[in-house]
């Protein structure tokens, strides 16, 4: 059941690269994230070979939304050398904006409409700004409107008041927590379910106390992820580019900067559990940092590969999204995965390497548990369980606990890093899935070319 | 056929007129002595015509007026002639002035010299935001002055600080620092300056407004300080500035600075515009002006020339680049071509190869911000245009790809097959070297057709030279290719033949030979490169010179040279001595003739005698003798260059070559003008002299020399 035919309309991935993933606040954070989408977009038509002339969409997942590049795709598509006819679409998905960038390239191919897009993600979360609170900004509107001198004063004078009360805030209040007059922490807020108002730490909270997840567990998976990082390095030199730093250039970064050589269980267990202080497990260890980066891949149809005489590294069989309740976000792969192995005709067993992204070492095992369950399977109305995620072809290469989650730009990642290890392996299908902040999973199976 | 079309219209119920420049069968509006004596003609119909409002106007795309005639400029000989024709100008832009009617003009384009000076002697002035349009006074850059009427005119209406940065450097406007300066009244659209104009004269007709001398009104009590009372100060600050920027080689500037200054605020026209024309005519006779307007004319020709005899064959368009070595020229050759828009790939072994180019060219992006030459924007679409790599990904999608790694011809050769391969097989590679045989190198290439030479000069970003050196084997597309490409990227290219050295480094290298000779003689280095600077007008001296190509360089160089022309290359002994020790090489290492701080010269380094084994410099020969030694060795060995072993066709290549590839003084017009104006007799003699006092056979006359000097003939006839 799982052989498919060739098909001059199948969506195939010719190549795709990425720069290297920088912990936010480290190495990376001057760089705009239309720079780190152009480094990457240029080294893939530099491997390719690419006639740019071709292409017919460029699509890139960005959740941050630069206010100097709104619609980032645009203006990392003409930074790279796209000609100005070519369109580009930023799409945003969340956590799986750059997997969007996929299948909707998938989409616009398959159906006949375009031939060859650029599909990818950016992402530079050092640089999600503090916004100011409507307390302020609404006196800086009445001092833009302030038609008479006294007026003016008035509002300039109720402005440094509002100052002397964020200083006091500032001083006085928790980090995180939110009052009148203190800058508004986008990054904080998008990390925040905006239907339940929960932080994403917290909903991991939530998995790994229903599937009794315990910290231990947790954190010999985020020190397992370390060492599979560690240990691939060669092989995700592959997939990068370097990045030259600006201004100086002194530095360039040629490889993540997340996994932790050195990273012991001792170190692990002794950090605080960051979400709930007293009964939690979930650390900034057993997570994935916000981090910078972003990848690009380059997607055809078949029968435009063959003319080109590009030989495809995989073929897209099929992919889901599907929703759940946003408390349980982190399950989002569970419910996405078994409509994208539908939809392929292919079942788990066929599936022989797995991409998961680790949002929380809570989150993967949660899943892991969950698809190796009949209840779980019933409950979302198969008649029995997805089928087994087996850990020796699950995140071989490490994953986002080491080395990182850029939001917009993880999805991509998680597919070019699939693919490529299929091809080492000859791996005939794998599956890449992400959970979603807001309650979605996100699943997408692709078949090796050879 | 008439040069001027005169038309009449109606806006609201006036009648005006208007004067259309149109120039029969040439794109550009020239001010000849026939369309002044045309204009001339008109003005005298309209003064008494009683039309409302005259408007000047071009009917030629993105040009207004171009300027006056240079050829004719070129040809005045006597001073009777400057007079009578200067006269002529100043007077009919006097009658526009004089015209009972107001008078505007309408500037689309290029509105340069008398074009200028015309819209000066009307009462308004509108300019479209196109960036074709340009508006200015170049002609001290002809060694020259506006001489109808502008040295008088601009600083009446835009003021004296502003008048003296546009006439001093000569550089044009911009429409947006026109009115910025107040140079023209208003800009807008092309689409609607005539509708734009038509409301504007309307109203002024309806309000009865007429006749305006616009006045310049300083804004700002420094200004007006400056403007008035304290103008000496101005002037003293210009003159400070030319002869920095001169060395006061160049008398135009200063000669326009003097009318300016006599002028300034004079209410006798009669007797301003005398003062403009006295000094005109002392300046149109130079022979500095006369070698400006031939420098003009070489880069004009280049402009026209497409490197090969075959008008058929063109060049193909260059969207890519490669580079190969990411050293000092392989960053400023990315540089300058990714500043013209060119898409560029540079490869080197190792990361930190690749980081240098990178900064190279971000560096001097930078600086281009920081001064807003270029604004953020333009900054970031630049530097999106370097990419760099290790391997040879994306080198089947470039076009040419320059090779600049180290000069070893068998490392060259083995790069080059390497690189052929992956290429596209139409793909051109050029050479950067600046001594190898290009013919020599073409066999490392599998389709050596599409093998040249492209030689940049050091610093890339500064030097307008690039000789395209022609292999045996090289195509005549590749040949038009290369040279489209060098002007594409804004430099001058000159096609040389492949033979050591090519033209600028067989000539330069002689000279600077000569210097350390000198130097062994008991000259002192700031002796012999003052006198090249000050006295001369080189941008540099040759110590200076030396250190910043390298010493190790000259001497490898020269070894070439001695191999190729073994009868009259000498090698300096002292130059081999500071080439052994690798830490006096120039500017690289800090430290050569000169010292070095952060890339900038310091001073002589006194202690440099003493390594060299010689005693304190007592500076035994004449600056005569310094100068006429360096200078007639090039001369010499361009008289083989050019009439024994055809490096070039003509001199104007040799001349245009020294000039932009070596700074050679422009007011000299050029190695080869230089020569002639001394004469090939008087070369010869003196070196005769020289190397038999000096017992120094490199300094024979050359047997080409020796025949020019024998049938007293110049180079230039």
């Amino acid at each position: 059941m799982s052989t498919q035919q060739k098909l001059p309309t199948d969506v195939v991935i010719v190549e795709g690269v990425r720069t290297p993933f920088a912990k936010s606040g480290t190495k990376l954070k001057t760089v705009h994230a239309a720079q780190l989408g152009q480094a990457a977009l240029k080294e893939l038509i530099a491997r390719t070979n690419l006639n740019v002339d071709l292409v017919d969409e460029v699509i890139i997942g960005n959740t941050g939304s630069p206010s100097d590049a709104v619609n980032i795709a645009r203006v990392v598509a003409l930074n790279s050398g796209i000609p100005q006819k070519t369109s580009a679409v930023t799409v945003h998905r969340n956590c799986a904006s750059a997997l969007e960038s996929i299948t909707s390239g998938y989409e616009r191919i398959k159906s006949g409409t375009m031939e060859m897009v650029i599909a990818g993600g950016t992402e530079n979360m050092s640089q999600m700004p503090l916004l100011m609170p409507p307390a302020i900004t609404s006196i800086i509107e009445r001092l833009g409107s302030a038609k008479t001198g006294g007026a003016k004063i008035s509002a300039l004078w109720d402005w440094f008041k509002a100052d002397l009360s964020q200083i006091k805030e500032m001083a006085t209040t928790a980090p995180l927590q939110k009052t009148k007059y203190k800058p508004i922490i986008t990054l904080a807020e998008g990390l925040t379910d905006p239907f339940v108002g929960m932080n994403m730490g917290m909903t991991a909270e939530v998995i790994a106390k229903e599937f009794n997840i315990s910290r231990r567990e947790q954190d010999e998976y985020a020190l397992k992820s370390h060492q599979k990082a560690i240990a691939a390095k060669a092989k995700l030199a592959e997939e990068l580019t370097p990045f030259y730093l600006p201004p100086n250039y002194t530095e360039t970064i040629t490889e993540d900067s997340g996994p932790r050589e050195g990273q012991t269980i001792e170190a692990l267990t002794k950090l605080k559990p960051f979400f709930d202080k007293n009964t939690g497990s979930i650390t900034a260890g057993n997570s994935c940092p916000i981090t910078d980066g972003a990848a690009m891949v380059l997607l055809m149809s078949r029968a435009k590969a063959d003319a080109l005489g590009y030989k495809p590294i995989a073929r897209i069989r099929g992919y889901a999204f599907a929703g759940l309740e946003p408390e349980r976000m982190g399950m989002g792969p569970a419910y996405s995965t078994p409509i994208a192995l539908k939809r392929a005709g292919i079942t788990m067993k066929d599936v022989g390497l797995v991409e998961l992204n680790e949002a929380f070492a809570a989150q993967v095992m949660a899943n892991q548990k969950a698809f190796d369950s009949d209840a779980f399977g019933q409950k979302i109305g198969l008649p029995g369980k997805i089928g087994e995620l087996r850990t020796d072809i699950l995140n071989v290469n490490g994953g986002a606990i080491a080395l990182g989650h850029p939001v917009g730009a993880t999805g991509t990642r998680l597919v070019l890093t699939l693919m490529k290890e299929m091809r080492r392996r000859n791996i005939e299908f794998g599956l890449a899935t992400l959970c979603i902040g807001g309650g979605q999973g996100g699943s997408i199976i692709i078949e090796n070319e050879g | 056929m008439s040069a001027i079309l005169v038309s009449n219209q109606k806006i609201g119920a006036s009648e005006i007129t208007v004067l259309t420049f149109d120039l029969p069968g040439e794109k550009v509006n020239k001010l000849s002595t026939p369309v002044m004596t045309e204009l001339k003609d008109h003005l005298e119909k309209i003064k008494t015509s009683g039309t409302a409002f005259v408007i000047f106007k071009s009917a030629k795309p993105k040009i207004f007026i171009a300027g006056a005639d240079i050829e004719e400029i070129q040809k005045l000989t006597t001073k009777e002639q400057v007079e009578t024709a200067v006269k002529q100008g100043q007077d009919i832009f006097n009658m526009i002035e004089d015209l009972p009617m107001p008078t505007m003009a309408l500037i689309n384009g290029a509105c340069a010299g008398g074009g200028c000076e015309l819209i000066l002697s009307c009462d308004y002035r509108i300019a479209t935001e196109d960036s074709s349009t340009r508006i200015g006074l170049p002609e001290t850059q002809l060694g020259i002055l506006p001489g109808f009427g502008g040295s008088i005119r601009l600083p009446r209406v835009v003021g004296l600080q502003a008048s003296l940065d546009v006439i001093l450097a000569g550089k044009l406007l911009n429409a947006k620092k026109a009115q910025k300066i107040g140079l023209v009244d208003y800009v807008v659209h092309s689409n609607l300056i005539e509708s734009f104009a038509a409301s504007q004269i309307e109203k002024m007709i309806k309000d009865g407004s007429k006749k305006r001398r616009k006045k310049f009104q300083p804004k700002g009590l420094v200004n007006k300080l400056l403007e008035g009372i304290f103008k000496g100060v101005v002037f003293s600050k210009a003159k400070e500035g030319v002869m920095k920027a001169t060395k006061g080689h160049y008398p135009a500037p200063l000669a326009a600075l003097e009318v300016v200054k006599k002028t300034y605020g004079m209410s006798d026209r009669t007797k301003a515009l005398e003062i403009e024309r006295e000094h005109f005519k002392v300046l149109a006779l130079t022979d500095v002006s006369k070698n400006l307007i031939h420098v003009f004319y070489l880069t004009e020709m280049v402009k026209k020339q497409s490197g090969v005899a075959n008008a058929l064959v063109k060049g193909k368009p260059v969207k890519h680049l490669g580079v190969l070595g990411a050293g000092t020229m392989g960053g400023g050759i990315a540089y300058v071509a990714a500043d013209k828009g060119i898409d560029v790939r540079v490869k080197d072994i190792s990361y930190e190869a690749n980081a240098k180019a990178l900064k190279h060219a971000r560096d001097l992006w930078a600086k281009l911000a920081k001064k807003k030459v270029i604004d953020n924007y333009q900054f970031t679409q630049k530097m999106s245009l370097v990419s760099t790599t290790v391997d040879f990904s994306g080198f089947k999608n470039i076009d040419v790809t320059v090779e600049a790694i180290v000069e070893m011809m068998d490392v060259k050769q083995k790069v080059i097959a390497q690189t052929a391969a992956e290429m596209r097989n139409d793909a051109i590679i050029v050479t950067n070297t600046s001594s190898l045989s290009v013919t020599e190198m073409s066999k490392g290439h599998p389709r050596p057709e599409f093998f040249a030479g492209m030689h940049f000069f050091s610093p890339v970003h500064k030097m307008p030279l690039v000789e395209v050196i022609r292999g045996s084997a090289s195509s005549d597309e590749t040949i038009a290719t290369v040279f489209e490409l060098a002007k594409k990227m804004g430099k001058m290219p000159v096609v040389v033949k492949d033979g050591p050295g090519f033209l600028v480094n067989r000539l330069l290298l002689p000279y600077m030979a000569e210097a350390a000779f000198l130097l062994a003689e008991g000259m002192s280095v700031e002796t012999v490169d003052k006198a090249f600077v000050y006295k001369f007008g080189m941008p540099m001296g040759p110590f200076e010179l030396m250190d910043s190509v390298g010493i190790d360089v000259c001497v490898k160089v020269l070894n070439i040279f001695k191999k190729a022309f073994s009868d009259r290359v000498e090698m300096p002994p002292l130059m081999e001595k500071l080439e052994k020790n690798k830490t006096r090489l120039g500017q690289k290492t800090n430290l050569g003739f000169y010292k070095y701080e952060n890339g900038r010269k310091t001073e002589v380094d006194q202690s440099i005698y003493a390594e060299l084994g010689l005693s304190s410099p007592t500076n035994p020969l004449s600056e005569e003798e310094c100068r006429e030694r360096c200078v007639f060795a090039m001369v010499n060995e361009a008289a083989l260059a050019l009439d024994q072993d055809k490096i070039v066709e003509t001199p104007n290549e040799v001349d245009l070559a020294m000039i932009m590839g070596t700074g050679f003084p422009p007011f000299r017009g050029g190695l080869l003008k230089y020569a002639d104006s001394v004469g090939a007799d008087y070369i010869v003699q003196r070196l005769e002299k020289y190397s038999t006092e000096r017992k120094a056979n490199r300094l024979k006359p050359t047997s080409k020399m020796k025949e020019r000097a024998q049938a007293k003939a110049k180079f230039y006839n």
